[in-house]
Parts: C-alpha cells; structure tokens; sequence
C-alpha cells in the first residue's frame, strides 16, 4: 500500500512538473526549446516574444567571409558562403533578422512559423546561395516550404525546400526578404494526424486507460483468486 | 581488474553512472547535428543497451513471470506519461518511420542503462533508496545538454515515478514500454 502511495505520489509530481512547460512532456523528440511565437496557438501555454538577430559580416579583399546571422532564440538561421554578398567596396556587411509583429494570413497559405523580414546592407551574389533554416514547433503541423515574400501584404511565393534536423526546413536564397514556413492550406498539412480529428494524444492516452482497466481488471482478479 | 570492480561495489556504481553519463551526452550531442540525428540516436541507444550486457536479467527486472501485467502496467506509465500533453495539446506530428524507430532504440536503450545496469549497481551500492534517487539523479542529470532547464523538473519527476515503479514491482518492462509509448507519442 505505502509503495501504491509513492508511485501515485510521483505520478502526481510528474503531471505537475510536466503541465509547467510546454507542451507538457518529459522527453521525446520535440524541439530542444519552446518555439517563440509572435501570435501563440492556444496550446503554447507561457510564451515568450520572437528574438531578433544582427550580423556584422567582415569584408576582406573585397570577399565578404563565410558567416551565419541568426536570431538570439535560434528560430532563424542564415548562412552564407565566402563572396555571397556584392561587398562594392564595403568592409562591413549588416545583416538584420526581425520578426513581424503581425502573422499574415495569405490566401492559401498557413504559415506554422513567425514571419521574418531579413535585410543587409549589400545583394546577395546569385552564384552563391544562402542557406536559410527556419525552427518550428511541435505544437503546429509541419510546413512543406518555406514561402517568401517582398511585402508581408502581397504574394508569397513557395521557395524549394527540404526538411533539416528534426523541427527544422531548410531552403536557400539569393534575395532578401519576408520569410515564413508553412503549407498549402488547401490541402491537408504534411505528416499530419487526422484521425479522430487530429486529436491524436488524448486518443492515445484514452485507448491505455481502457487497455489497462479491461485488461488490467480480470488479470489482478485472477491473481487475488490464485493466491 | 574486473574482480577488483566487482568485489567494490560503489567503485562499479561509479563507473556505471560514468559510462552511462557519457553515452547519453554523446547521444545528445550527436544528435544536435544536422543529418546524424537518427544514426546518433539509433547507435546511442544501442550503446546504452550495451550498458546492461553481463547483468542477470532478473537483477535488470526482466523476466517472463506476471508478463501481462507487467506489459498492462506500461500502458498505465505511458498514459500518466502523456496525459498533461494531451490535456493541453491534442495534435501530435507522426514521427518519421527513421526517427520512430530512434525512438524505440533510445526508449530501450536508457531504461536498460539507467533504470537496469545502473539502478542494480546502485542498489549493491547502497540499497533502493540510493538506487531510486541516484538513477533519478543522474537521469536529469544526462538530459541536461538536450532540454532546456526550465524542462528538468518534469525529467526529474518522470525519473523518479519510473524509478520508483522498478523498486515498487522489481520491474523494468513496464518501463520500458511505457517510456516507449511516450517517445513515440510525441
């Protein structure tokens, strides 16, 4: 009884410490941090603003250096090679990496990521492509690209994108811009879950509460009957 | 050597919890790369079942006896695992089939190393309260480098309810499926 007593103890413990953070698990294989958003899903729980990010690129010999700009939250990465910029004589380059304080809703279209609006102070050389990675979170469905626009409020155009390490997209690019992941709306997100209306975990949860009572029941019946 | 280790008790603890320690952070950190995530993954949970190579399966808590509620009492562990995330979040991303079967090796693979080889090297060490809170221990201590800090409570208290079950019931299948059924559920 005192051992039944410790072990609902601790499960007690757990459901506390995991409903703390979201999204309310231990392990997995889910993002490494929370996923920062500007306009938080009703799930995120506590949510903190989107970082910006800034890069000071050296120019040497008129070659701009191979560097990554990213923002301070790690939800934005862009990398560039050596001579990715047209330096025209600076020895500087200024990349600047914000998000929006709005969440643009395009028409077909679902962004699951904050847009970003990335500018530097030099183009970028079409020779050699930048690599973009955006973080998403497990709260969201995944996107199937990365969409990128010249106004928030006009056309975003889908870019050719492939997935990173876990939770992450990866496309590259030879202008700047606006920048957001997500997926066709018209079609139902990638790796979604759809069945029972894409309430997948309180399913799961629900078919090991009825496993371990119909079957948990007979077999401790059974047992107490044997001894 | 091997003797010498054997015959001293906490000196095999230590070296357990050492070896356990630097498998799961190689793991962590393997797996940060991009492109290694699911071999990282896949050999760190081999590696970590490598751990409980030599032990007598009934000092692992394994065994066939009581197998039904043993595999009943997983189920239980894997639903109070989830539950605070599906009360707050009813959608799930299905795991890739690559990363669903890390996910598998790696469930296995730390309940052997942490709850199997190092809770009964503990526990010749220092009897089950060291072994409970020790590998509680060290199991938050070894998902330092893959979750941020603000998520270590929860590690700490699924640690110690999972501990806690294989000192209550002498078991590490409920355990593992549990934690298997977890890892795969989100």
């Amino acid at each position: 009884m005192r051992k039944l007593a410790l072990l609902g103890v601790a499960a007690a413990l757990y459901a506390g410490a995991a409903w703390s953070v979201a999204p309310g698990f231990y392990d997995g294989f889910g993002p490494p941090a929370p996923y920062n958003f500007t306009c938080p899903p009703p799930q995120a729980g506590a949510n903190q603003k989107p970082s910006s990010g800034h890069a000071d690129i050296p120019v040497t010999g008129g070659v701009s250096e191979a560097f990554s700009a990213f923002t301070d939250d790690g939800q934005i990465v862009i990398g560039f090679l050596p001579g990715a910029f047209l330096a025209g004589g600076k020895t500087t380059i200024t990349v600047d990496i914000t998000p929006l304080d709005t969440c643009p809703q395009p028409s077909g279209i679902r962004f699951v990521t904050n847009a970003y609006k990335i500018t530097a102070s030099a183009a970028l050389n079409a020779d050699k492509r930048a690599n973009l990675t955006l973080r998403y979170s497990n709260l969201e469905p995944d996107p199937a690209s990365v969409y990128q626009a010249t106004d928030p409020n006009g056309t975003w155009t889908e870019k050719s994108s492939q997935p990173g390490a876990p939770f992450t997209i990866v496309t590259t690019t030879t202008t700047f811009g606006y920048f957001a992941a997500g997926y066709a709306s018209s079609s139902p997100p990638p790796g979604a879950v759809t069945i029972g209306g894409g309430q997948l975990l309180p399913i799961i949860v629900a078919v090991l509460v009825v496993v371990v009572v119909l079957a948990g029941l007979p077999l401790a019946v059974m047992r107490r009957r044997r001894s | 050597m091997i003797a010498a280790v054997q015959a001293r008790p906490a000196l095999r603890a230590a070296l357990v919890a050492s070896l356990v320690l630097v498998l799961e952070w190689s793991r962590a950190l393997g797996a940060a790369q991009p492109g290694f995530t699911v071999v990282a993954l896949l050999l760190g949970g081999i590696a970590l079942a490598a751990v409980a190579i030599g032990w007598p399966a009934d000092r692992l808590g394994l065994g066939r006896s009581r197998l039904g509620l043993r595999l009943i009492g997983g189920c239980a562990l894997g639903a109070v695992l989830l539950l605070p995330a599906a009360v707050r979040s009813g959608t799930a991303p299905l795991l890739p089939a690559g990363l669903a079967m890390a996910a598998i090796a790696v469930s296995i693979g730390e309940e052997l190393a942490f709850r199997g080889a190092l809770y009964a090297a503990l526990e010749d060490a220092g009897g089950a309260p060291l072994a409970v809170l020790g590998t509680t221990l060290l199991w938050t201590l070894a998902h330092a480098l893959s979750h941020p800090p603000e998520f270590l409570p929860a590690v700490a208290a699924a640690g110690l309810l999972l501990a806690l079950w294989r000192w209550a019931c002498r078991d590490l299948v409920a355990p593992i499926v549990g934690h298997a059924i977890a890892d795969l559920a989100l």
